[in-house]
């Protein structure tokens, strides 16, 4: 118990050092055999164990309501994997990405000049590896907000709410600043000679969620089937600047969705060590200070992380206690 | 003898020239009140009235000495009014932090000339928040940006700032820079040291404790000094620009004094700051 404990301890004075407010929660992901074969693993885990019962966790301010930014996609994703697997959507069918009204945006699709078409599923793919907000917004359409709120309450998310896109975000913000560009708009929340503020920074105005509930959506996403392009689709994110800056080891998988917006710095990411149970954290972060650039702040994602998956490291051969043990084959010690 | 008392008698007196209004205006019987002055002039060892069957006249002595007594009895009575009418006023308790002073420590003056009867607690921001969350002080200036929640906050002041060294122009650029520790303040000092280092210096700094001894590293010239300037006006520089900003924090209701009225005290430091 104290080993959380003291870990939320760490949490709380890495936020202060780096000048943030911190909402913060990780668990261990219960897996399936398939599942804990992390990068490099050779001895698969058999059997599951009951998370439920007596789960170990990290909580700092983890239920408190937060804009989460680019975090709604995770989300989106496995609604729409759902549709799929219901037999709802194609995967492979096209969708026109028209460069007229396209969604704005600095990475993917959502950054080129022309026309584009891309698959469904490539979409997520973009949507998660590179937040392409043009393909998040096609999706949106796509599956619609009453399906991804449908979703979340099917799994009990009764604190998550997805409002809008961030196409629609982004417009607000032009709006509420009074800018005449995105970058216009950007800029005069980042200038550090204001505290200026935006509804897209309230919990009650856009789409909000806990880091509780964030890694209850990753631990959805990582148990069941139908979400094999999503996890896939996360581990291929492009940024490891973050959570990732926490876990600098080759061997370490680190499969998440960052979310960015003016002074929020926010990442869910499932962390997986070679033979242990694979761990979901999440880490929102609230900036007093308001710049676009902030390492320090990305650094410190990392490390209150690294605090917080730190303390719930299982061997996975130990996370099966009781050990299934049959009389007459002695196991192997948990390596 | 009380003698407020036997100076009231003989300007009644003098006013009148007839004992017997006088003992009226005093409310007391005309016997007594010739006792009273008979008493005061042995007391005084002078003749202040010479009287007899038909009048009473001041002596040159009496007439000499009539308005020291009136000024007496007119500065006993301000006194009294002045007691009574006094009322506790209310110390207020104004956080500052010490690398705030040298270009806001003015805002103390004002606010005594003022007669806010400002009480100076000069500590670090982040200790300075937190004792004003605890309604140990009742406002605070602190460095910009801090972690502020549950407290009231004011706008955001920029100052212009500027390194300086002993020894030749331009020196100040190649030596690091006499800051406050970063504990006191870790947002708004990697915001500096950022602002530093894009003006093309290396954005080394030493951490003191204390301004003077930040002062005396300076004058040993193995520092270069962050001076804070005047003027305000934040959107004529660049945002490159060296710049320390402030804002003024006060507690929450819960932890408001009734003796300090803190929207007019938030209203006018600001207007000092501006």
């Amino acid at each position: 118990m104290t080993r959380w404990h003291d870990a939320a301890e760490t949490i709380r004075a890495l936020a202060a050092d780096a000048g943030v407010h911190a909402r913060v929660h990780a668990r261990a992901v219960e897996t399936t055999t398939r599942e804990a074969e992390a990068p490099g693993a050779s001895t698969p885990v058999a059997g599951r164990r009951d998370v439920e019962a007596l789960e170990p966790e990290v909580a700092v301010e983890a239920d408190t309501p937060t804009a989460i930014a680019s975090l709604y996609k995770p989300a989106l994703a496995g609604a729409w994997a759902d549709l799929v697997a219901a037999g709802e959507f194609d995967p492979v069918s096209r969708l026109r990405l028209p460069s007229r009204g396209r969604a704005p945006g600095e990475t993917g699709v959502a950054a080129l000049a022309d026309d584009v078409e891309v698959s469904q599923r490539d979409a997520v793919r973009l949507m998660l590896a590179v937040s392409d907000n043009a393909c998040a917004e096609a999706l949106l359409d796509l599956v619609g907000l009453t399906r991804v709120a449908a979703w979340l309450a099917g799994h009990g998310l009764s604190a998550t709410a997805v409002r809008r896109g961030s196409a629609q975000s982004l417009r607000r913000i032009i709006e509420e600043t009074g800018g005449r560009s995105l970058s216009e708009a950007m800029s005069r929340l980042a200038d550090p000679r204001h505290d200026r503020g935006t509804s897209e920074y309230d919990s009650a105005m856009t789409s909000s969620g806990t880091a509780r509930e964030l890694t209850a959506i990753l631990r959805i996403l990582w148990l069941g089937e139908q979400y094999d392009w999503v996890r896939e689709s996360m581990r291929r994110q492009a940024w490891r600047h973050r959570i990732g800056s926490g876990f600098p080891h080759d061997d370490v998988g680190v499969a998440g969705k960052t979310g960015t917006l003016g002074r929020l710095r926010h990442e869910a990411a499932v962390v997986h060590f070679p033979h242990e149970l694979p761990v979901a954290v999440a880490v929102m972060t609230v900036s007093v200070r308001p710049e676009m650039h902030q390492p320090r702040v990305d650094a410190a994602i990392g490390a209150i992380a690294r605090s917080a998956v730190n303390a719930l490291r299982t061997p996975a051969a130990l996370a099966m206690w009781p050990p299934p043990h049959e009389p007459g084959s002695p196991r192997e010690p948990p390596c | 003898m009380d003698l407020l008392r036997h100076a009231r008698f003989f300007v009644a007196v003098a006013e009148h020239l007839h004992f017997g209004h006088a003992a009226d205006e005093l409310g007391m019987a005309q016997p007594p009140l010739s006792q009273g002055i008979q008493r005061l002039e042995r007391n005084l060892g002078v003749r202040l009235f010479d009287r007899d069957a038909r009048r009473v006249q001041l002596t040159p002595a009496g007439a000499d000495l009539l308005p020291a007594a009136r000024d007496l009895l007119g500065d006993a009575d301000r006194w009294v009014s002045q007691a009574r009418a006094w009322t506790p006023r209310a110390t207020l308790r104004f956080g500052i932090a010490d690398d705030l002073l040298g270009r806001w420590g003015g805002l103390l003056r004002a606010l005594a000339a003022d007669g806010w009867n400002p009480l100076p607690i000069v500590r670090p921001s982040s200790t300075l928040v937190q004792a004003t969350r605890d309604g140990e002080v009742d406002v605070a200036l602190i460095r910009h940006p801090c972690i502020v929640d549950g407290l009231l906050t004011g706008a955001v002041f920029s100052a212009p700032a500027r390194l300086v060294a002993q020894g030749p122009e331009g020196g100040a650029i190649a030596l690091p820079v006499a800051v406050p520790p970063r504990s006191h303040h870790p947002a708004a000092h990697d915001q500096l040291v950022d602002a530093l280092a894009r003006l093309g210096h290396s954005g080394a700094v030493v951490e003191l404790g204390t301004a003077s001894e930040r002062d005396a590293w300076v004058a040993a010239g193995r520092a270069a000094a962050l001076v804070v300037g005047e003027g305000h006006e934040v959107d004529a520089a660049p945002v490159a620009a060296l710049e320390i900003r402030v804002r003024v924090v006060m507690g929450p209701l819960r932890v408001r004094r009734s003796g300090v009225d803190a929207p007019a005290l938030l209203t006018r430091v600001e207007e000092l700051l501006r």
